[in-house]
């Protein structure tokens, strides 16, 4: 019996010598002791320009040491979903990165964790102020003006970008405004191996962007308070008109529904697209790249919904959907003060103009952006950027994005066929519509 | 458990069942319990809450919902995976077996070039599953590699990475993948057999057909039941090839079970639901693993048969 109690002695004290240890490893990385302490910041990999990018990094922490005496430590994440994986642990455990970039999208589901700071007037001023900032930015910063918790640091609009030579060839003088020129434009861009449209059918996240911009355009912005209006006529047509590009129009090529949007981009690169529908000034580089080099020009996207000349009085001239990083601080940090000087620094005019340099991501800062308008291609980014909407703020927002890309992931071997049936496409949206009620439902 | 009186009838031997050093097996213990254990309870109680993003922060008190979420999951495209994934997982073990068997007896006795015949065999299975899912992808692209030879010799290829025939390029290049270690397990398996018995086959006068049925394979039963077993799990949970091939959200004629089990989790942010459904896919996986430990009895030690 003793011996049986002695062995649980020493399982326990093993056990406990253990945890002590892990432990002990867990308190080791908060660091931050003696005299200068060390800011965690949490920001997404650049995979175009990696090497710019850690330059970047080092000035800016000279910069915040020359400031504050204060370094920065920079740990970068792959991909949103190595993100919400380090958001996940980081609330469970309450230890983690003390600032954090996250992407537009992503900000609701952040600020659903209620892991953030929320930012009052002092913060605000903390961080710079509200007013420094391109007013459409701060449109996904929190559910509304009381209560946000993003501070914009760059902004990355979703454009077209077309071919001038094709155009020109075609008698095309400006490109299209409204989703039934486009069509217009492609067919006439359309002949032997030349395609009017380049359209990424296969990819994760283009095809919801495409459907949520007409719909918003058309007077349905998806989510009315807790209601999902997926099941809904404009809802459809977006869906028709993005399917009968291919289908009906015939605009792009077959081959288009396995495209991601990197395929997308290198198709258009060949010379032989008119437009690629969805892009952002990322794509410059595979751009320059290609054959397209210096004959190649960014535009808004249309914000006249499909099937009208001219919006509904109750539709929004949507250009993009608000695309970029929002910087958010953990209310676990205890270097919140140090996080909001950080973020002053990183969104101040020449901090945001550097950045811009170093890996074209546009200013979130408005002095910034106004200040790179003279380039004249940047012109319609810029445009853009202010033209951005947000996406509806819920928390639900994920599975709702998720359940319109999945209309299309399903309608891919229909399309392929060459029509999309009536009664598939409102079998799908009735899913779609299913799915993103019952996250609303779950919303809290 | 031995009775007193024969552990002191064997102290002389060396020592009895009750002085066995039980305790240097507590590093062991502690190891599996905090590495096992406990993140399995752990999951099993997420099952039973509705954790989310909503409840992620205060994770305790998420409200404890009982057995809502696995009711929720058989409501949901559950049922659907479990049978994508099992049919996957029989039919790609299934056609595995031959390839590896043949590829094993013909790299049995020497001959020039053997090392080289075995070092590319083995070439799909060291290779990491993401980059065979990133060349397959490519090569089945609607205008890929595939279907342009296909083209060629008069077929329409159609498309392999969306709609119903995606069910057979998952189960393709799992097989392209996967059979090298039915390979290995039988080639090592042909390793034990006794070079006598060999040779007295060949005395009787045996044909290699008879001899490779009626003595080789026989062999081979064991090891090769073995890499069925582990081979059949590791398809179930193969994550990173439906992932890589057709992305997420899957099509759903490839929405197997760690497909949804990762788009609950980590798009749909549902942990509690999620949690729910590894369960039940751990359930699934033991229950073939359970029979075969119970038909070979595996956990037999030495000292003999246990109950």
């Amino acid at each position: 019996m003793s011996r049986r109690r002695m062995r649980a002695v020493v399982a326990l004290a093993g056990a406990l010598t253990l945890t002590a240890g892990l432990a002990a490893c867990g308190d080791g990385d908060e660091g931050g002791g003696g005299g200068g302490k060390t800011l965690n910041v949490l920001i997404g990999a650049n995979t175009q320009y990696p090497q710019e990018f850690r330059a970047w990094q080092a000035s800016i922490s000279d910069k915040f040491k020359a400031q504050t005496g204060a370094s920065v430590k920079f740990e970068e994440f792959a991909t949103a979903n190595d993100e919400l994986t380090k958001i996940q642990t980081s609330v469970v455990s309450g230890t983690g990165p003390d600032v954090y970039a996250v992407g537009t999208t992503l900000t609701p589901t952040a600020y659903s964790t209620g892991a953030f700071v929320k930012l009052d007037d002092e913060r605000w001023q903390k961080a710079g102020g509200r007013d420094r900032f391109v007013p459409a930015t701060l449109g996904i910063s929190g559910p509304d003006e009381q209560n946000q918790v993003g501070i914009p640091f760059v902004s990355r609009p979703f454009v077209m970008v077309y071919n001038t030579e094709l155009l020109k060839a075609a008698g095309i003088s400006k490109p299209a405004t409204t989703w039934d020129e486009l069509r217009q434009h492609a067919k006439q861009l359309t002949k032997g191996d030349q395609h009017g449209l380049a359209v990424a059918y296969k990819d994760n996240f283009d095809p919801w962007k495409f459907v949520w911009g007409m719909s918003v355009q058309a007077g349905n912005p998806l989510v009315d308070g807790r209601t999902a209006r997926i099941q809904d006529p404009v809802v459809k047509q977006a869906y028709q008109t993005y399917f009968g590009w291919l289908t009906t129009d015939k605009v792009v090529d077959p081959a288009a529904i396995g495209w991601t949007n990197a395929q997308a981009i290198a198709a258009f690169a060949e010379g032989k697209t008119g437009y690629m529908a969805l892009t952002s000034t990322t794509a410059a580089k595979a751009l320059d790249g290609g054959k397209v080099k210096g004959k190649w020009s960014f535009a808004l996207l249309p914000t006249v919904p499909p099937g009208a000349t001219a919006r509904p009085a109750n539709g929004v001239e949507a250009a993009s959907i608000l695309s970029g990083d929002n910087l958010l601080v953990a209310d676990y940090s205890k270097n919140q003060d140090l996080a909001f000087q950080f973020v002053k620094l990183i969104t101040e005019q020449d901090a945001q103009l550097d950045y811009y340099k170093a890996v074209g991501s546009l200013p979130a800062n408005a002095a910034a952006l106004t200040s790179l308008q003279s380039d004249q291609k940047l012109v319609p980014v810029a445009q853009a950027a202010q033209k951005s909407v947000a996406t509806p703020f819920t928390g639900a927002w994920a599975d709702i994005q998720l359940a319109m890309t999945n209309v299309v992931v399903q309608s891919i071997p229909d399309l392929a066929k060459g029509s999309v049936g009536d009664a598939q496409l409102d079998g799908r949206l009735a899913d779609a519509q299913k799915a993103a009620q019952s996250a609303l439902d779950r919303a809290k | 458990m031995t009775d007193d009186s024969t552990a002191t009838g064997r102290r002389r031997r060396g020592v009895s069942a009750r002085q066995r050093p039980l305790w240097l097996l507590a590093p062991g213990g502690v190891l599996m319990t905090l590495i096992i254990v406990i993140p399995l309870l752990l999951a099993l109680y997420i099952s039973l809450i509705d954790l989310d993003q909503y409840t992620l922060r205060r994770w305790l008190d998420a409200p404890f919902i009982g057995l809502s979420n696995f009711t929720e999951a058989f409501g949901s495209g559950l049922p659907h995976s479990i049978w994508i994934s099992v049919s996957f997982a029989v039919i790609a073990t299934a056609a595995t077996v031959p390839f590896g068997i043949a590829a094993a007896v013909a790299t049995q006795n020497a001959y020039r070039g053997r090392a080289l015949v075995r070092a590319v065999f083995l070439i799909p299975y060291v290779l990491p599953s993401f980059v065979v899912a990133t060349v397959w992808r490519t090569m089945l692209q609607p205008d890929g590699i595939v279907n342009t030879v296909l083209a060629k010799a008069g077929v329409a290829g159609g498309l392999w990475l969306s709609g119903p025939k995606s069910y057979w390029t998952l189960v393709l290049v799992e097989i392209w993948a996967a059979w090298p270690f039915i390979y290995l397990m039988a080639l090592a398996g042909l390793q034990s057999v006794d070079h006598e018995v060999y040779e007295a086959s060949a005395i009787d006068g045996a044909d290699w057909w008879p001899k490779l049925t009626r003595v080789v394979l026989p062999y081979l039963r064991g090891p090769v039941l073995l890499a069925c077993l582990l081979a059949t799990l590791n398809h179930i949970n193969n994550f990173t090839l439906p992932y890589v091939l057709f992305g997420a959200p899957a099509p759903d004629d490839v929405n197997v079970m760690p497909m949804i089990v990762y788009v609950t989790s980590f798009q749909g942010l549902r942990f509690g639901l999620s949690a729910a459904m590894a369960i039940v896919s751990l359930l699934l996986v033991a229950i073939p693993l359970f029979a075969y430990l119970r038909a070979l009895r595996l956990d037999v030690h030495e000292d003999g048969d246990r109950t």
